[in-house]
């Protein structure tokens, strides 16, 4: 085997280590200026949330030049990135909050327990580093993580175990401890879809009758789309949760098309959700009001309503009162917005930073998912590549959704952001993801590498 | 703070986010092009970088030129190659029957393996069989043959499973 390594950026981890030396220094900055915006001095504590991210990014990367040398150099910089910017907006929202709130009781603070997630997520994607040696390895367990992923999907429905948080049954809990068993479903379910369409593709590709400029498959390679159909619609009725039946079905549809090539599926599919969730819309009060703040917002009856509107508005009043070059952080009233922290963290965001810096959250977003569609490229075979693109995806389809409710592109729908919004579960689960496209990146064949 | 620094420190962090964003992009610009570097680059380094396998041809190649006779006892040990398949690149699993004296590479239409890429020149390289076994000559195409990684400069005798990659196209003779 005759191998010829050369590059011309030299040592990508040398890359990867300056880049995070750039993050850790923004990170800083923001800490920093929030600080310096809100409370006019600077505090200690400043330290406490810097340090964590910022050591086990560098362990990440330690562990990375020793096991996975190859891995994408930019992925890691990307999540650092994002995942303590999150933290800073929550930082800002808490720093602001009274010791004491009108009631009497201490206000919710995020921070520090979105500080513990990174810091439990990040310990986790390491781990998953260093046990997963290959992602080929993943393929043997596709009917495991079938199961895995409806079990964890049906978890919140058990009669004790099972919470429901603002209409959505989405969550277990056990005493004040609380996990969305969800976040890992979509992880479990994206291995299984791949794996499973690897094998399938042959047949789902073949070429049925020709209708309209269209090939039609026969009726029978129907099938798997109309069950995954069936169980988002499930998840749509018995959790009542649109973002996420959106997010399986929409993944699926998105790796069907990868391996087949053929568009009649993704426009099937879309014809049979946008059914789906009108007859839901129409069913089911929280879906027709979600359409009806998404169309009319400013209307008072609308924007009045309990579950309205009013979220909504605030967060566009946000943007609007962020402009083109924002507040600055800390600078702007986020907390006006409910949720300011979690489902709304785009508009506290675009507040502050305004268009500018709202573009820049953007296009990394876009590189962090165009890093995944090359490694997917790159691959040779065919489960690296559904399974590079189905975690791509599954970043970029929550991305749109979230970020697409709160800007008005579509309906509002409760997912969260991934590596921004506080939430522990969907922190875990998006470093699992990074953790894998990391190790699935690692051995992509190289450019100019002639091996046997 | 001042209303000045404030405003300092809101317009620096602006600046800073985007030199972050601009040196990710840098870097995948730069990455993205790496590739036509890396084979100037691999011919440049080629002794250094090379291992013992190759040496070796170079010095089957030598036989080829002074002694055929031993030249023929190589590859008469080795299986006789019937067919080229292609290994890597956009034409993968495509295969050509050795059947005839001579066969053609590269971008022209009428050549009998047609690579359309633009690494490729149209008259790219050729393989012959004189009878002491096949043998690719670089037919000085602007970015090279690549045998077994290595970029050939002198005609080479080519064995099954020595890996040829003309642009991105890599394919090998089989028995």
């Amino acid at each position: 085997m005759q191998v010829a390594r050369v590059r011309q950026l030299g040592n990508p981890r040398n890359i990867e280590f300056a880049l995070l030396l750039l993050v850790a220094g923004l990170y800083a900055f923001e800490l920093a200026q929030i600080q310096l915006a809100t409370v006019l001095v600077l505090r200690t504590e400043l330290v406490l949330y810097w340090a964590p991210p910022v050591l086990l990014a560098f362990v990440m990367h330690l562990i990375l030049r020793l096991r996975a040398s190859e891995a994408d150099w930019l992925i890691l910089p990307i999540g650092l990135f994002l995942n303590t910017l999150g933290i800073s907006v929550i930082y800002r929202l808490d720093i602001i909050k009274p010791a004491l709130t009108s009631s009497g009781h201490a206000p919710d603070l995020f921070a520090q327990k979105q500080v513990i997630y990174t810091a439990i997520a990040m310990a986790i994607a390491a781990a998953v580093i260093l046990l997963v040696k290959s992602h080929l390895s993943l393929r043997k367990y596709i009917y495991v993580s079938m199961v895995a992923g409806v079990l964890l999907l049906l978890l919140p429905l058990l009669p004790v175990i099972g919470k429901t948080v603002s209409g959505a049954r989405l969550w277990v809990g056990i005493g004040s401890f609380s996990f969305q068993p969800g976040e890992l479903a979509k992880i479990a379910l994206t291995i299984f879809f791949a794996g499973y369409l690897v094998s399938r593709r042959e047949s789902l590709a073949v070429v049925g009758r020709k209708f309209a400029g269209i090939r039609i498959p026969q009726a029978r390679e129907l099938g798997p789309i109309v069950t995954i159909w069936l169980a988002s619609l499930a998840v749509l009725v018995l959790q009542r949760d649109l973002g996420t039946s959106l997010l399986y079905f929409a993944i699926f549809l998105v790796l069907i098309y990868v391996a087949t090539g053929r568009p009649f599926y993704v426009v099937v599919g879309a014809l049979m959700f946008v059914t789906g969730a009108l007859i839901a819309s129409r069913l089911m009060s929280y879906v027709g009001g979600r359409v009806d703040s998404w169309l009319d917002p400013l209307n008072e009856a609308t924007y009045n309503a309990i579950g309205g509107s009013y979220q909504l508005v605030q967060g566009l009043f946000g943007l609007a009162h962020g402009g083109l070059f924002g507040t600055g952080l800390g600078g702007g009233l986020p907390q006006l917005v409910p949720l300011a922290e979690s489902d709304f963290i785009i508009s506290s965001l675009g507040e502050e930073l305004g268009l500018v810096g709202l573009f820049a959250i953007f296009a990394l977003y876009l590189l962090l998912i165009a890093r995944a569609v090359r490694i997917s490229v790159q691959h040779n075979d065919d489960f690296s590549k559904l399974l590079a693109i189905g975690f791509g995806f599954v970043i970029a389809l929550q991305f749109f959704i979230v970020v697409g409710g709160v800007l008005r592109v579509l309906p509002l729908t409760g997912l969260t952001t991934p590596l921004l919004a506080a939430g522990g579960s969907s922190l875990i689960a998006n470093w699992i993801i990074i953790a894998l496209l990391l190790r699935i990146s690692d051995s992509v064949p190289r450019l100019g590498v002639v091996t046997e | 703070m001042s209303d000045l620094a404030m405003f300092i420190v809101r317009v620096g962090f602006l600046l800073v986010l985007w030199i972050f964003l601009f040196a990710i992009i840098s870097i995948i610009r730069a990455d993205l092009f790496s590739s036509r570097v890396l084979s100037r680059v691999a011919e440049r380094n080629a002794p250094t970088v090379l291992s013992s396998p190759v040496p070796a041809i170079t010095r089957a190649t030598a036989e080829v030129s002074t002694a055929g006779p031993q030249a023929t006892l190589a590859t008469a040990i080795t299986a006789v190659p019937t067919r080229l398949s292609v290994i890597d690149g956009p034409l993968l699993g495509k295969e050509l029957a050795l059947d005839r004296r001579e066969l053609t590479i590269g971008r022209a239409p009428n050549s009998d393996l047609v690579i359309d890429d633009e690494f490729a020149s149209s008259a790219h390289a050729r393989l012959t069989n004189g009878g002491d076994g096949w043998v690719i000559t670089d037919l000085n195409s602007t970015n090279g043959t690549f045998v077994d990684g290595t970029r050939i400069g002198t005609p080479l005798v080519v064995n099954p499973g020595m890996q040829i990659r003309v642009g991105k196209t890599v394919f090998e003779l089989r028995a």
